[in-house]
């Protein structure tokens, strides 16, 4: 593929070598690069019942097919690795400058293997790739570190870095890799395989050119894309009036497809905040542990506190990721909030304002600010961090944790000082924390209070309530990396027009929210068809809100074949998302990690169901759904293992022979 | 003598997408120029340091042709 590098670097930290690896052309072909070609080659490469923190695990920095290609948004990077928190595929997503560095290098993914023996950081540029002490940056946060380095490699191309904090440093299973002072590759445990093979960090500066097919057309499709969202302005102001949006989405007894465009409008002007209070409405956002509907939750006042207005009035800067025109992230000036003494942090995502916010009834948004660059520092995920925080909470609430178990902290729903004196705890493995930076699975199992333990097959779920979107139910369940939210959803569904570009994609119809409740055919397809279709994106290095602005917007099919210099259609860009879930699958399945057995909580299925809100009285049929979309993907239906004949006809097991 | 070129930016359409910073091999531009884009708050690429070649990679890397080699630094 010609928008690829065409080889991989392989690095064994036991013996401190690396080697180039050419990779064959009919790879690219079948998976592309990305997740896709991450999959491929820790498939084969990692043997059954590798220790995920042990030396025969494969950590992966995986670049994009499309990655710097000049085509926009596909500046993402993706780790993948088998995930100690779960024991089965991991990867993690993130954004910055790193993905188009790994090409630049001359490579298209970075492979670790082995252990080092002392902390060790790998320094790659035109002409080498070599290990180097890093002793003196072992135990310094992420965002200084990086800075550190940064410094140490200036006087030429810029360095682009990824790093761990203390939580991967500490092996917390619930720790991610950073760039970009502290945007977080979050999901998975990935920091904690980085910290298991004591790598610090990446530093990537090269300047090897990426190819295209057809510059021109790609420059064209980007110049239109560009123009578009350069236009887009939303009246001042306009923040307040998301949480009537939430009430109103809450209260329909319809779903309605809107439109693709709508993405870009929101995320310009608030980043992923935008969806904080309307979230609380809707019932999309989960309540004090998953465990109340809207009113409990605090209701419009709750919604209000996180008024991204409050945020926009801070930002300094918006913050985009290579080749964005869109940039949802921005930078915070902190100087003016006395309770913190950071000065600035990353805009905080959706997830983190809900998981430290109206998950734990708390409606101050400052600390949030705050335990965001904690953790962002740390490189701890936030979404598990909130998950285990708020179980902590409700066994305190519910007497199953005493204050002395909790190293006096009082934690009661909305104490915003208690939690963030023990998501610091958590980072530094200290006392009751050290217990909980493990996640929430491994905590419920030594002091009890599983029914409030948010996890799914060991992942802590996303912040968005399964109960309030069935089709979401299925990813975070039966995905290969269980517990993500950014597989599928009916509302990013509705926007993309899939049915456009995939012969076999039902479209999205306004219908009652009543249908989405009974499994169906057509709701099997609806949820393959979306998982295909975030793979084929992991694939180019594509950013999720470019997938949510729908086909007509963000011209996938013509970006890929201008770039590759290929004919193919939308169906045929499916089938590739198709196999490299397939492989994802099949991983689990030869690492002994049983689909069948991944079980949402009952919380999660309405079991029982709220007795209030949007959500009241629902109650989900989350299994039968999951059967058919497992037969959908010829997968067995009871298993969840792939078929023999799906394997053969992707042509999996010719491509594991290559 | 040939002339020396240097990349010329016009900020009007300019979408801070980075691309010809990351397509720079000497590190000559980054995104530090505060402005605005419409409303919004954003920072665009300026050259940053004496290490330009001249070699243009900007220029031809930007999608939205934002950015002219003239002979003038503007650095
Ligand atoms: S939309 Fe946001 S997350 Fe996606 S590439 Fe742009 S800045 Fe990054
Ligand atoms: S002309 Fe070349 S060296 Fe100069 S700023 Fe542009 S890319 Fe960098
Ligand atoms: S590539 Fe063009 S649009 Fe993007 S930041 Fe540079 S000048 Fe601006």
């Amino acid at each position: 593929m010609i928008s690829c590098m065409g080889k991989v670097l392989r690095v064994d930290l036991t013996t401190g070598t690396t080697t180039v690896e050419k990779i064959p052309d009919e790879v690219y072909e079948a998976v592309l690069s990305g997740k896709g070609l991450g999959a491929w080659y820790l498939y084969k490469n990692i043997p059954a019942g590798a220790d995920p923190l042990g030396p025969d695990n494969i950590l992966g920095f995986c670049s994009g097919a499309l990655t710097g290609t000049g085509a926009m948004m596909t500046g993402r990077w993706t780790v993948v690795c088998k995930s100690p928190l779960t024991g089965g595929w991991g990867d993690a997503n993130c954004g910055g400058y790193l993905s188009p560095a790994i090409k630049q290098c001359g490579y298209d993914a970075i492979f670790f293997s082995g252990i080092s023996d002392k902390p060790v950081y790998l320094y790659c540029d035109n002409k080498k790739a070599e290990l180097r002490d890093a002793s003196e940056y072992w135990g310094v946060d992420a965002v200084d570190a990086e800075n550190m380095l940064r410094e140490a490699h200036s006087g030429g191309k810029i360095p682009r870095i990824a790093v761990i904090g203390r939580a991967g440093e500490n092996l917390s299973l619930i720790s991610g890799i950073c760039n970009e002072g502290g945007r977080i590759a979050a999901r998975s445990g990935v920091g904690a395989v980085m910290g298991s093979k004591k790598l610090k960090a990446i530093v990537l500066a090269g300047s090897k050119p990426i190819k295209c097919a057809d510059h021109a057309k790609v420059k064209a499709l980007s110049k239109e894309l560009g123009r578009k969202i350069h236009k887009i302005s939303v009246p001042k102001g306009l923040g307040g009036s998301l949480a009537i949006g939430g009430i109103g989405m809450g209260k329909s007894p319809v779903t309605l497809p809107l439109d693709g465009s709508l993405t870009p409008m929101l995320f310009k002007e608030w980043g992923t905040p935008s969806n904080t209070p309307m979230a609380v409405m809707s019932g999309d956002g989960p309540l004090k542990n998953w465990g109340v509907g809207t009113p409990e939750g605090g209701g419009l006042k709750m919604a209000l506190a996180y008024n991204p207005e409050k945020i926009n009035k801070i930002e300094e800067v918006k913050y985009h990721c290579y080749s964005c025109p869109l940039g949802c992230g921005g930078r915070l000036d902190l100087s003016d909030i006395a309770s913190t003494e950071f000065y600035d942090t990353h805009k905080p995502e959706y997830e983190t304002l809900q998981a430290f916010g109206p998950l734990a009834m708390n409606s101050d948004l400052n600390s949030v600010l705050h335990i965001n660059e904690l953790l962002n520092r740390a490189g701890m995920d936030s979404i598990s961090a909130g998950n285990t925080v708020c179980w902590a909470i409700e066994c305190y609430e519910n007497g199953i944790l005493t204050k002395e178990q909790t190293d006096g902290l009082e934690l009661t729903w909305g104490n915003y000082e208690a939690e963030i004196a023990l998501v610091n705890k958590m980072i530094n493995r200290d006392g009751f924390g050290n217990d909980l930076a493990d996640g929430v699975k491994r905590a419920s199992e030594k002091y009890g209070g599983k029914e409030f333990a948010m996890h799914v097959g060991g992942q802590e779920p996303g912040m968005h309530d399964t109960r309030n979107d069935p089709q979401l139910a299925i990813h975070m369940a039966a995905e290969p990396a269980p517990g993500k939210h950014t597989i599928g959803m009916s509302i990013q569904y509705g926007a993309m027009s899939l049915c456009d570009i995939c012969s076999w994609a039902p479209p999205a119809t306004m219908h009652s929210k009543g249908e989405d409740l009974e499994p169906t055919d057509t709701m099997a397809y609806i949820s393959k068809a979306n998982a295909c279709y975030s793979m084929l994106f992991d694939g180019i290095g594509g950013c999720y809100y470019a997938e949510m602005m729908g086909v007509h917007m963000y011209k996938t099919v013509d970006f890929i074949n201008a770039a590759a210099g290929w004919d193919y259609d939308g169906d045929h860009y499916m089938e590739i998302g198709a196999r490299i879930q397939t492989i994802r699958q099949m991983f689990n399945v030869k690492h002994g990690y049983a689909p069948a057995d991944v079980k949402l909580p009952k919380r999660m299925l309405g079991k029982p169901p709220l007795s209030s809100g949007p959500l009241k009285n629902v109650t989900l049929k989350t299994e039968e759904q999951i059967a058919l979309h497992w037969k959908a993907f010829g997968w067995d239906e009871k298993t969840g293992e792939p078929l023999p004949e799906t394997v053969e006809s992707l042509g999996i097991g010719k491509l594991m022979e290559v | 003598m040939a002339v020396k070129k240097y990349p010329h930016f016009h900020y009007d359409n300019c979408v801070s997408c980075g691309i010809c910073v990351q397509a720079c091999p000497v590190g000559a531009i980054d995104l530090t120029r505060r402005g605005k884009s419409g409303k919004y708050k954003n920072n665009f690429p300026e050259i940053v340091n004496d290490r330009c070649i001249g070699c243009s990679m900007c220029a031809t890397s930007c999608p939205m042709d934002c950015i002219n080699m003239t002979a003038d630094y503007e650095g």
